[in-house]
Parts: C-alpha cells; structure tokens; sequence
C-alpha cells in the first residue's frame, strides 16, 4: 500500500485507482455476500476455473462485490461493459457464461430474469421494474465495487467528502450544510441529524466520541447489513466527517455478532483507512486526529437503544438508562457522545460531494433524500430497494417488489419491526415516510418491510412479536417486564382458542400503559404490533376468541390442516385425498358428503379456498383439490347404481326449508341427517336455484345437478317443486302445517339495474346478466345480435360474455362479444382462471369504462356512451368509481347485457311481515345462528348475504341445520364448528408419505381445447383420468398428521 | 467425543491480553468464547479479578447476553433464524423439523458433542426466509427436505 495520503496526493491518487480498474476488462460482478447463503462461492470458484482453463485471467475480472439489492435472486451476477444481468446462476452455468457470453457475445436465455406479468426476458438491468423504479444513492456502489478494496471506493470518488471538509470547511460549515439537506436519523426516530450534531458540538469536553449503531436489532430489516458488508467505507467516510463536525476524537462502531461478514468487512476496512491516513493521528495530514474502534455486540435486541448501546460499549449489561442527560452530553465514560445509524453516516459523503440543496431534491416537505427498505415476506422481489422519501408503500411493493407470490392476496405489511405497526390493504397508498406512517400507528422505523398475505395469521403475527420483545426486555423496568409478559400471556391464550371477549380490551389497555410508562425505546413501543392489529384486524381476534377459527389458518391449536380449516364446511380434505391415493373413491365421496352434500357440484365450480392455503403450494404447487372431489364424486355415480337408503327418521319436529337451491338443499340434508322430517318447497319446476338457471352448461351440466339434487332426495328429503310461497301460501301458512321451524334459503335472484339513463327494460336486445344466463340453460330463444356488449367485471359477466359466444344463430360466425368493465385486470372481481379462459374464447375485454348511457333507436339497443374512469376505489379500498371528465366515446352494440350483480328478492315476503330487514333490503339474521327475529325462523345463504361463493351458500345451509336443531333441542349457546381429527389406516401414511418428499408439479385438468369450445355448450374440463387422479391424490403432504 | 478438559494456560493467555484494561469485559469474553466455544465457569473469577470485577459483574454481563453460553456446545452451533420475515415464510416449522431431526430442545447440545441447537432474533438475510446458520454458513430458503441433506453434511 501507498504511505498515508495527504488532500493533495489523493486525486493523484485516485486518477491511479481508477486507470487500475478500469483497464477495459470484462468485469463479472458476484455478490459475495447475502449470494454466498445461495451458493455464490460455489459459482465464483467455477467461474475462476473456467476462466484459468481458457487462459482469459487477463481480460476478465472477477470482482466479489456486496448485495446487488436483489435479493430475491440470487445467485445473482453482472457481466460489464456488456451489462448483462444473470440470476439463480449455479456453478454449472460457469462454462456458457465464459464461452459463449464473453467470448461470443450470446445471451443466455435460462438465466436472465424474466418479468413476473408479461413474461418477457430482460438482459439488462435497467430494464428490469425492480431496479429501473429505484433511486440508488446510498447503495450506489453496493453491489458494483468490491468493498475489501479501499482502492475501489476511492475510484467511485470516494474519501471526497472528507478531504473537501478537511480542506475547505469549519465543523460549523458542515453542521450547516448536514442541517440544510434536511437529512433524519435513519435508524427510525428520524432526529434531524443536523441538530444532533450541533449538540454534541456545544457540549462542552475535553474529549468527545462517535458511535455508529450498527446493532441492527429489528427482525426483517437487513439495509445496514447490507451497507456495510457492501460499501463499509462510506459509513467510516461519513464517521470520519461528523467526529470533525462535533469534534470527536475516538468512535466505535457497534456491530452486531450475528453478521460475521460485515464484521470482517468493517475490520478490513478500518485496517486500510488507517494504512491511506484517513483514520489517526493528523487524517490526510491536516490537524485533525480520529480513530475508530470496531465493537462486536453480544446478541442483546435493547443495545440498539443508544444508553443501552453505551453501557455495553463500556463492557456492561446492555441496561438503558434515563434520560436526560442525553448521550450528547453525558455518553460513553460521561463524555459527550454522538450516536447515529449506519444509513445516516452512509449519506454524509453525499450530502458533502454534491451539496445540501442537491440532496434535498427528493423527498417530501419534511423527509428529505431517500430511504432503503428492506423488503422481505411474502413478495416476489424480496432485496434491498433504495426509493425517494415519500413513494406510496404500494409503489414499493407492488411495482418494485412485483407483488404477491403465487397469485396471493395481500394482507399487511409490517414496518419497522416489533417497534412498528402494520399497515392493511386500504392504506397502502399511505406514503412511506416518517408522519405519516406514525397516524396509523405505524413507523418507518429503519425500514424494514415484511409482508404478509392471506395466509398469515395477524394474532399470532402480534404474538410472536410479543413473544421477543419479551424475551429482548432486559427487565429493568417494571412495565415492559411485566407488561410483555402479560400481553403475550394473553395472545398465547387467544392463539390457543382459550381467549375470552374481554381479552381484545384488556390487551389494549395493558400496550397502552407500557407504552405511556416504559423507560426506553424497547418498551415504549412493543405493544404497538399489538395495538396496531387489533385496531385494523380485531376481526381475526374476535374470530379466534368466539369461533375458535383462526383466518389465516396457522395457528396450531386450531388448526389440523390448513386446507380443512380454510374450507367453509371443514371437509377433512387431506383423509378423503388419502381415500383417492389408496383406490377408495367411493369412501372419499362420503367423507366430502360428511359436510358437504354436492361433491360433484363443488368439484366443478368451487372457488377453492383451500388451494391458496395449502402447504404443498408453498413448496411447489398447491393440490388441485377441486379437480379431486370432482373425480370422487364422478366415480361415486359411475361405481354406485343402488340408490343410497334414505336417512332413518329419529325426531317427531317437521322443518321447512324454502328454496331448493343450494343452501336450502344443504340444510334440508343434514337435517335429514339428524332424523328431522324435512319437507322443501320450490317455486320453479326444477330443483339447484342457481346450480341450474345460474351457472352456463359449459361449467356445469344440468345432469350433475339433477344427479346430486336425486341423491337428496333419495336420502329422505321431500321437494315440493311448483310450490312458491307468496301471498297466496305465506309462511304462516306453512307454520299452520305442523312445521316447527322453517328455514329461508331463496337465494339472490334478481338483477341489479345499473341506474343509468336509457336503461329501459322493455328496449330490444336488453339483458339482465341472470335471467340471460337462465333464459340460455332453459333453451328459450334468444334474440343475439352481431356485437354484444355485457357490462361488468364480475365471474357472472364473464359466464354471460361465454354464454353469448356459444348460442346459436344467424351472425355466429362475426359475432363479437366485449366485456366493458370499470376495473382494471387487476382489480377485476372475476377469477383469474375465468378471464384467462374468456379471452382464450375470443371475448375481448375493455377495462376502466364506465357506462353513462344507454343509446338505442327506435325500442332497438344501439350502443352505450362510456366515460373513462379514474380510479374504482378510494383511498380506504371502498368502491367509489371515479371519472375522468370529457372522456366520453360511444360504443356501438346491438345487444347489451347487464351483469353488475345480484340482490335477494323479498317480494315474496307479504309487506306486513314481521320480519325484520336492514335498509338494504336484506333480512336481518344473527351472524352465528342464522335465526330472524321471529323464533323459529331462520334464513341464510345469498338471500341474506347477498350472492357469494357455492361453497358459502352450502356453508350456510349446513350451519342453518345445527342452528335449527339446537333451537329445536332448547339449545341456547353459540355455534362452534371445531375441526375434527379422523383415524385413518397406518397403510395410508406409509403409502402416501413415501413419495411426498421431492418436487412434483400438480397434475393439470385436461380440456378441451379453446377453438372447439365455443361450438357448443360442453363441458370444458374432462376430469381426471383413475390413473392421474392417484397419481396428484399422492402429492399431499398430510399436514393433518403431524398433529 | 467427550467434553475436552480445558486448557487453563489458553484461557491465561487470554485474559493476559486484556488485563487492566478498560471497558475489556465483553472483548475478553467474545475470545474465550470464540476458543472453547463456551465460557467455562472456572473462568470467572480469574477474568473478574484482572479487569478489577466482581464475579458477580462478569457472571451477570455473560447471563445478560444472548451470545455467551456457560454450558459447552457442540462443535457445530446451529442457529435456526427466528425473524419476521421467517416467520411469516413458516420459520415455525424448520425449527420443528430441526429439532426433530437432532433430538434436541433449543439451548441444548447433542451427547456427542457434535451440534447445539439455539435460536436467533434474526440473521439479516431475510430475503432468504426461512434461513439458518451453522457456525458461520447461512443457508437459506429451507424446506424440509433441505435441511436434511443440510445436517448429514455436518454429521460425523
């Protein structure tokens, strides 16, 4: 190495580093840092052999950088000049990599990182979302430089920050320019760094220090890490500058144990600053003397707190202490001492370089510069992502960090770790940055940002932030030492289906006080997870306590598998997949019927909530359980000709049920079940409401339904079709037949009117979505014309759209359907599955149009006037569709159908009906028991709700028999629906858990193809083959057993 | 392999180094710690009495932090990252299979002296979730059939 260096010799100095480096090399960047837990060393070592092999160690680099950022990728490297971009690289890429990208210019395909919604591959990095969205100022050399070589960061203008203070400003000018830039404490309280120093700088002392905190204690947040395994000479460059500003002459950097890399790193780098002369005696030969001792930490969460930091700095337990006197003028030994976080050292040398002004060009009004984030969780893009101060967290986590995972629904994200909160869906569009954050009881904190999805449990999320703030309490103070403990008592209990009503209150009192009565950060701020969930998901406490159900389906008390205690009705999912895997199909449509008494149905249009929450999808692909309980029932009427003895009648009560649909049908079953005589009435012919009329033939055929409703039937329940109840046959009528109860499952028939001017039901070529739908199954004649235009964005619209394309008549061939909806893609409330199958059709999709008008001529639909819309939702995530102005076109149509959703039909009820309804039209019906306010009546499903899902119609009805029963036994307590452990043969396991282990893709459904599908109505999934159905049935991983 | 008798003139020499030396404490401790890959109890009183402590200081400093162990640990310190991220990635359930796998309770060490199973706040390397560390070696992004073949690397 050069002897120390003066401000003079270093741009001679660094005009040498930098023709050293850039001698016109290919140079391959390696992370070899966060990359070397993915096999970085490994790929480095295979390419360096290569590389030797062919003799190319002249021309081609090898550089071992810090963190690239993306993390999420890694193995990852980069090829300069041609600045190509590899990821997942193993060693056995090595060879192409050398031969065929180096020497002869080829891209290999397999390796660059192809995007997650248009699945286009992208060589460069400044093509890719994650990066080209980013501002990269404090991590500008991260992952380009090699950090073990001080003369690579003096080449990237490092050390110019400080030789520019040594030689042209006071400590008072720096404060001042630090000051000007506006730059806040990074490690989360967002100080004015500036200020902070002007203490310490007036303090009066013989001797001063520095502390760089780099205890980087808060779970989930890895920027400071990251900085310093990858750039550790800006942190010492901007140290270096703040002991000259306040006049230190010792600093320690507080590392933490757990990161051995960057603890080498910052040795390595002290040790080489030193050898230049930018640390010691007389720095670059000026009068100005620092040095800075490297500290390891010794695993204790609460040295993050700056007395706590100083006691262990001294050789202490690491206890805070009370303040004042601040660190700034009574720290370490009593000495004034100033404290900061990694980040904020890292932004000194820029705000030094490029000046104040400069580095205040990006933020808000009160956060300037940029902020690292550490996104981690379940998102795509997990790695470090450098934004200006103030980009909405949506922004980051969705355009940058590429979403949600496989198709997921987000729930929150945590900022700030267990001294932060988290923020839920409607407020994603919350700015990241210090206020506002704090207004919906979150922070930024140092950055850190775990998402969380559909199947994260909030309470347990709460409790195992809970479960650490209460073991990192050091237990000086008697709140947070008796108060974490407390809380967690009560959150463990909830978690385990033991928390009582008052425990939500309870909770919130005891965070509260901690908060209020706590000596240090840790405590003051460790029920904020807890106060911040309960204020934004008190649904899923409340879940927990009163139906022992746990939504995001993890925690263990409650859950035996997460695909059983996800599905409405807790079909023990995982027992009747090990009755397919062991040949047994007959047994597997029993055990389906045990819950739920339309296998054949749901194994054909169930939305499937259980897939999301299977555990196999996490390791590869989710069992495609829909199409299992499909081919159970398929074999179960394939195989059993004997109709099935009806169900022996044990109890003397009759019970009507009103509506043979699919929750009056549920009800009447297991009522049935339960030895009740049950009579159904039905006002139509036909029995599957809207099984039958609703759902198009291509999806579900009219004799799967009939097969189902006749297995009812044949169990011992008695259908009255042509039956309606109305002014003629009212209810007290039924009552007046002896029947004890009755049970109102009439659906949610009637079509919503968009409300629009011209919207005249008697125009020609006017559809409502329903009755089209309806009016196809029953093969009435429909008039259709060539351009058919069907308004909304629901699964309806769409089966209506599908509809339109296979019906019969003159102009089949040109004719167009076009789906006009306000939403975007994303936003769109049909399955995914569904639009990918309707545009594969040919139904063509307009998004964000809205509907100002009907346009006709004549009594004949001509068109409708659409206006372009702003935004569907607002800010809190309610549907509030917004326009643009003077954004009209028209949209010519010759046939129009309205699908913009469904609403129950109360008609039938005579208008003196005791019966109480809310304001929307609905009955009012008590969420656990399903009863009315007239004893003895009951109502559920989509009459009462308003149209959901098959599974939730079917879930109604069955809670509708217990709730009966119970009211018909005297029975006055809550329904609590428990999952059930089922004994299964030791066959079974062995069979199944032999073949679990390695990666398998789920089977896919065969269909026909989408050219010949339009031809006709025919069902478009064939089913599984015996073979193929065993063959997925083998791939559950059987969770249920470890329990 | 049994536990090895310790070696009193290595802790000697140790201590030496920081004798009378301020704030020396934590330091000191990291090396003897780093040597035998515990703190032996023995070690106490000689360390109190070159920094000028009381036992009760230096035993209370060692209990204090979670890095120091009184108890000898196996020659591979396995450290399951108990973090956010992992934890919503299902970090659960890899300590659950860890565990059963080496027959060991968290804190605990094998009878052979080969692995010590302890948890950690968080490793930083999170975008990895779920991750974990032997000795100095992440791994991440764990499932079960990884940490298998993970383990009988370090086996005997």
């Amino acid at each position: 190495m050069t002897a120390p260096l003066t401000i003079k010799t270093l741009t001679n100095f660094r005009e040498e580093c930098k023709k050293d480096i850039s001698s016109g090399k290919y140079c391959i960047r390696i992370c070899m840092t966060g990359c070397r837990a993915y096999g970085a060393e490994e790929v480095k070592e295979a390419l360096r052999s290569e590389i030797r092999m062919r003799g190319l160690e002249k021309s081609v680099e090898i550089r071992e950088t810090g963190c690239q950022g993306f993390c999420a990728k890694a193995p990852m490297l980069t090829i300069d000049p041609i600045g190509i971009f590899y990821q997942e690289v193993t060693p056995a890429d090595a060879a192409d990599i050398v031969v065929k990208t180096i020497q002869n210019g080829d891209i290999l395909g397999h390796l660059l990182y192809e995007d997650i919604k248009t699945g286009i591959k992208m060589p460069t990095k400044d093509q890719i979302p994650f990066f080209k969205l980013q501002n990269r100022r404090v991590l500008k050399n991260c992952g380009i430089i090699d950090p073990k070589n001080i003369r690579h960061y003096i080449a990237a203008d490092g050390y110019g920050g400080l030789a520019k203070v040594l030689s042209e400003m006071t400590p008072e000018d720096v404060i001042g320019e630090v000051a000007a830039s506006g730059l806040r404490g990074r490690g989360g309280a967002g100080f004015n760094t500036g200020a902070k120093w002007k203490f310490a700088r007036q303090s009066p002392a013989d001797l001063k220090y520095m502390v760089c905190n780099a205890d980087e204690g808060d779970p989930g947040a890895f920027m400071d890490r990251a900085v310093l395994e990858g750039d550790p000479h800006r942190v010492i460059e901007g140290m270096i500058i703040g002991a000259y500003a306040i006049g230190a002459r010792y600093g320690f950097i507080y590392a933490r144990e757990e990161y051995p890399i960057a603890v080498e790193h910052l040795e390595i780098a002290i040790r080489q600053a030193r050898e230049l002369g930018f640390l010691g005696e007389k720095i670059l030969r000026s009068a100005f003397s620092f040095d800075i001792q490297l500290k390891k930490g010794a695993g204790a969460f609460v040295c993050g707190e700056e007395t706590a930091l100083i006691a262990s700095i001294e050789g202490k337990r690491g206890m805070p202490r009370p303040r004042p006197p601040f660190p700034a003028q009574a720290g370490i030994d009593g000495k004034p001492t100033n404290i900061n976080n990694v980040e904020t050292y890292a932004n000194i040398p820029l705000i030094i370089q490029h000046g104040a002004g400069w580095y205040a060009g990006v933020g808000t009004d009160k956060s300037k510069g940029t902020k690292v984030f550490s996104l981690a969780g379940k998102v795509n893009n997990t790695g470090l992502v450098e934004v200006p101060i103030g980009m909405s967290i949506k922004e980051i986590i969705f355009n940058i960090g590429g979403g949600i995972p496989k198709g997921r629904k987000f729930k929150a994200v945590q900022m700030g770790g267990p001294s932060g909160g988290c923020v839920p869906e409607k407020h994603l569009g919350m700015p990241a940055d210090y206020e506002t954050l704090q207004t919906i009881g979150s922070i930024m904190g140092s950055g850190g940002m775990v998402v969380m999805d559909e199947n994260n449990c909030m309470v347990e999320i709460a409790r195992f932030f809970l479960e650490f703030t209460r073991s990192e309490s050091c237990g000086k103070c008697a709140p947070c030492r008796l108060g974490t403990k407390q809380m967690l008592e009560i959150l463990t209990r909830i978690t385990e289906g033991r928390g009582r009503i008052d425990d939500i209150d309870m909770l919130k009192n005891i965070g509260e006080n901690v908060i209020r009565s706590s000596l240090c950060g840790l405590g003051q701020t460790c029920a904020k997870p807890v106060l911040s969930t309960i204020n934004f998901f008190r649904n899923e406490y409340e879940a927990h306590i009163r139906d022992r159900r746990c939504p995001g389906a993890v925690c263990e008390s409650l859950v035996i598998s997460a695909c059983q205690h996800t599905c409405p009705v807790g079909i023990n999912i995982p027992v009747y997949i090990a009755a397919i895997a062991e040949g047994d199909y007959v047994q597997a449509a029993e055990i389906i019927r045990e819950r739920n008494p339309f296998p054949a149905i749901c194994g054909r249009i169930c939305h499937h909530p259980c897939e999301m929450k299977c555990r196999r999808g996490v390791l590869d692909e989710a069992m495609a359980i829909r199409s299992l309980k499909r081919f159970a029932a398929d074999k179960y009427f394939e195989t059993v000709q004997e109709p099935p003895p009806p169900f022996p009648k044990t109890q003397t009560r009759k019970v009507a049920v009103i509506g043979a649909g699919p929750t009056g049908l549920t009800c009447a079953f297991y009522l049935a079940r339960m030895g009740y005589p049950v009579t159904v009435f039905e006002a139509l012919p036909v029995g599957g409401g809207m099984l039958m009329v609703g759902v198009p033939e291509f999806r579900l055929p009219k004799t799967v339904v009939q097969k189902e409703i006749e297995y009812i039937r044949q169990r011992g329940v008695e259908i009255r079709y042509n039956t309606p109840v109305n002014v003629n046959f009212t209810l007290d009528d039924i009552k007046k037949m002896d029947y004890s109860a009755i049970f109102i499952g009439a659906g949610a028939q009637k079509s919503q009117r968009v409300g629009v001017p011209g919207e005249d039901e008697s125009l020609h070529g006017l559809y409502y979505g329903l009755s089209f739908l309806r009016d196809v199954k029953l093969e009435r004649d429909i008039y259709i014309g060539r351009r058919v235009v069907v308004i909304g964005g629901g699964n309806v619209a769409l089966d209506v759209a599908r509809s339109a394309l296979r019906i019969h008549g003159s102009g089949k061939e040109e004719r167009e359907v076009h789906v006009v909806c306000l939403e975007t893609r994303d936003e769109m409330p049909a399955f995914e599955e569904e639009i990918e199958e309707a545009i594969d059709e040919g139904v063509f999709i307009h998004h964000s149009l809205g509907v100002k008008k009907i346009l006709s001529e004549q009594g004949n639909v001509a068109g409708i006037e659409s206006l372009a819309v702003a935004s569907v939702f607002d800010t809190e995530g309610k549907f509030s569709p917004t326009y643009i102005p003077e954004s009209e076109g028209i949209f010519p149509a010759d046939t129009i159908i309205m699908s913009v959703g469904q609403a129950p039909d109360l008609s039938f009820l005579p208008p003196d009906s005791e019966l109480e309804r809310t304001k929307w039209k609905t009955l009012v019906v008590d969420s656990n028991t399903l009863s009315t306010n007239i004893p003895g009546i009951f109502a559920g499903g989509d009459f009462v709700t308003g149209p959901t899902f098959i599974i939730e119609s079917i879930a109604a009805g069955r809670r509708g028999a217990v709730a009966i029963d119970k009211y018909l036994r005297g029975d006055t307590s809550r329904i609590v629906f428990i999952d059930e452990k089922q004994k299964i043969t030791d066959k079974a396991i062995d069979e199944q858990l032999k073949e679990v282990e390695e990666e398998k893709l789920r089977v896919k459904m065969p269909t026909v193809p989408p050219e010949e599908r339009t031809g006709d109505f025919r069902e478009i999934e064939l089913g599984f083959t015996e073979e193929k159905a065993r063959e997925e049935a083998k791939r559950c991983l059987r969770c249920d057993l470890e329990k | 392999m049994k536990k090895e008798p310790i070696d009193f003139n290595k802790i000697s020499a140790i201590i030496e180094k920081h004798r009378d030396q301020k704030w020396a404490l934590i330091p000191l401790l990291q090396k003897v710690q780093e040597e035998f890959g515990y703190i032996p109890p023995e070690s106490i009183e000689p360390i109190a009495e070159a920094l000028r402590l009381f036992p009760s200081q230096v035993q209370g400093v060692i209990t204090f932090y979670a890095q120091f162990s009184l108890k000898p640990r196996g020659k591979y310190l396995i450290r399951v990252c108990r973090g956010t991220a992992c934890h919503v990635r299902g970090g659960k359930s890899i300590l659950k299979i860890v565990k059963r796998e080496l027959a060991l309770e968290v804190g605990q060490t094998t009878e052979d002296y080969q692995f010590s199973l302890e948890t950690v706040a968080c490793l930083g390397a999170c975008f990895l979730a779920p991750t974990m560390m032997v000795n100095k070696t992440y791994f991440g992004k764990l499932s079960p059939p990884k940490i298998n073949s993970i383990l009988r690397q370090y086996e005997k």
